[in-house]
């Protein structure tokens, strides 16, 4: 344990203290915010209020700002969890390349705490930044237009853990098989760049052309940044349903932004959501210690 | 005298290379211990199985009467490690890292605190423990590296190229405290280095080519066997030289080498009316390493 615990302390610190990785970590969901401040909220706003307007009646505006900032807060929180997960496990590739992991092998320390102090440190450091960001983005909420309850608040609390989770994992089984700074960055500029798009974070997977939709309905990421926007939404779909608003408008604007998922035409359900992300976790979990368990014996 | 490292038959090849082909060594207890050899002879990869990075193909590797294939935790904690390169963390302080480190050995809390207080008094890095590691200079990071190597009280300390790129002041710090260790402690280490005087030092060496032992004993024997002897002549004319062999022209002197120090002695009683200024001195190991391999070593590069 005491090596366990030492070897978290170090890869967090290491995390916070290396400001580059750390930066780095930040760039997506920067971009993101970049995003909606130069034209996305706009770009939404309109899109929710023609679509209301289109029905004959009218939206306040801080339904609307409602509205958009749950789009705004779901489509971060989605792009956080993966990729602050990524670069903080990037370091399990550092340590390769600048000799650490040797200087820790030659230790009595076994392969597998090594292995799990990375997982466990790469989890602490992204449900540290994932939870500020979660505080920051509920003051923001706050401030456009509350319609959140305290379970809508737990429940994101919750798609935050388990993005958490598999974004920790996904970025194990990717990092593991890395041994260069060069395929460090191409894999953290993929993540970076490709990752918004693909979880439908960047622009809402609704718009994209339907073969494309059908693949990535296969990745479980789509389904957490779903349950991100339907309960950081809920609230305001809600309060439409209270004003009055014919329930095809509503149903027609939780489909435009991704609240409503289909897997080759069948509606996703909440609850399958949720199974689809657990059981990814779990599998990648098996996958990573599968493959450090081969790595253990090949190193013999 | 104890034997701490014994390796028997060690075979180990990357694909078609064969790094590591049928070597066998011993370490005494308490021995400084050189391994001599050009880049890609084998030592990398020899001190690469001794730690238990890297499984080797066949052969059986003994270390303070554990071995490896059996007890390699065992083996760990006998061996500290002193890399080429700095391998501990440059974001963190020295004071984090040594702990971190010192943790993987089961140390921490007050045996941690009194260790560092013991190492920090030895190399001398008492102001040192707060700052960060990337910001020292390369000498004051060789002394944390030592630390380092030095956490678990190892009987073992294997030196890869410890020296390189050092300045000379270092050099002479790390090595008194080598000499120190060996003394108080009577640790064994086991060296690799490219400097020739250092390997002079050593009680034994081997030297490596192409991933054999190409010659091995203590310096005197390895000189004695691989090079003659050396009389600088001082005071007389290139032209009385030139009856007396093959020289060298210094800038006040010649070198003239002879097959021994018989030889040497005969030379001397043949011409005393020249010898009346000279000195003998035996081969060094340059010459024996470039007469074993007909290489010369160069920062490591064959030349």
């Amino acid at each position: 344990m005491t090596e366990l615990a030492a070897l978290v302390k170090r890869n967090t610190r290491l995390y916070f203290k290396d400001k580059g990785m750390f930066f780095t970590s930040l760039i997506t969901p920067l971009i993101l915010l970049v995003l909606y401040g130069t034209f996305l909220s706009s770009v939404y706003e309109d899109m929710f209020r023609s679509a209301v307007e289109a029905a004959g009646t009218t939206v306040s505006d801080q339904l609307i700002g409602g509205c958009v900032g749950g789009e705004l807060v779901s489509s971060l929180l989605a792009v956080c969890c993966i990729t602050v997960a990524f670069c903080s496990n990037l370091l399990m590739v550092q340590d390769k390349v600048t000799g650490a992991r040797r200087d820790m092998t030659i230790s009595p320390v076994k392969p597998r705490t090594l292995a799990f102090s990375y997982y466990l440190s790469t989890l602490l450091s992204t449900l540290l930044i994932c939870g500020v960001a979660t505080v920051i983005c509920l003051l923001y909420l706050k401030y456009l237009g509350w319609y959140l309850t305290a379970e809508d608040v737990a429940l994101l609390l919750l798609d935050v853990v388990l993005l958490v989770l598999f974004g920790t994992a996904l970025s194990s089984c990717v990092n593991f098989p890395l041994s260069t700074n060069g395929q460090c960055s191409a894999v953290g500029t993929i993540v970076s760049a490709g990752y918004g798009f693909i979880c439908g974070a960047y622009m809402p997977i609704s718009q994209f052309s339907e073969g494309l939709q059908k693949v990535i309905s296969f990745l479980p990421g789509t389904y957490g940044t779903s349950l991100l926007r339907n309960h950081a939404m809920r609230g305001v779909f809600a309060e439409m349903k209270q004003q009055g608003f014919p329930t095809q408008v509503v149903e027609a604007i939780r489909d435009s932004v991704d609240c409503n998922l289909y897997f080759f035409g069948e509606k996703v359900e909440l609850g399958s959501m949720y199974l689809t992300l657990i059981s990814s976790v779990v599998i990648l979990i098996v996958l990573y210690i599968t493959m450090h368990a081969l790595w253990s014996r090949k190193q013999g | 005298m104890n034997t701490m490292i014994e390796i028997s038959h060690l075979s180990k090849s990357f694909g078609t290379v064969k790094a590591v082909q049928d070597l066998s060594f011993q370490v005494r207890k308490g021995e400084l211990f050189a391994f001599l050899g050009i880049n890609g002879a084998g030592k990398s990869t020899t001190i690469n199985i001794m730690c238990g990075q890297l499984a080797k193909d066949a052969g059986r590797v003994c270390i303070d009467g554990a071995d490896l294939d059996q007890d390699a935790d065992c083996i760990k904690r006998s061996l500290g490690v002193v890399f080429q390169n700095s391998v501990l963390d440059k974001h963190l302080s020295v004071r984090d890292n040594l702990e971190s480190r010192a943790a993987l050995y089961g140390i921490s809390g007050k045996a941690f605190r009194e260790r560092l207080e013991e190492l920090a008094d030895l190399l001398d890095f008492h102001d040192l423990l707060k700052r960060t590691l990337g910001k020292l200079s390369g000498g004051q990071r060789r002394r944390i590296d030592i630390a380092r190597a030095l956490l678990h009280r190892p009987k073992i300390l294997v030196l890869d190229e410890p020296t390189t790129g050092l300045d000379p002041q270092t050099r002479n710090l790390l090595w008194n405290v080598i000499h120190d260790l060996r003394k108080q402690e009577n640790m064994t280490v086991f060296l690799t280095t490219h400097y020739m005087e250092e390997a002079a030092d050593a009680d034994y060496v081997v030297i490596l080519d192409s991933g054999k032992i190409a010659a091995e004993g203590i310096p005197l024997a390895l000189k004695n066997t691989y090079t003659g002897d050396f009389i600088t002549l001082y005071g007389v004319e290139e032209a009385q030289v030139r009856g007396l062999g093959s020289y060298t022209p210094l800038r006040d002197a010649f070198r003239i080498a002879v097959p021994n120090t018989a030889a040497a002695t005969e030379l001397i009683v043949r011409h005393p009316e020249l010898f009346q200024d000279y000195e003998i001195t035996k081969g060094r190991m340059d010459d024996v390493f470039l007469a074993v391999t007909g290489k010369k070593l160069t920062g490591g590069e064959a030349k």
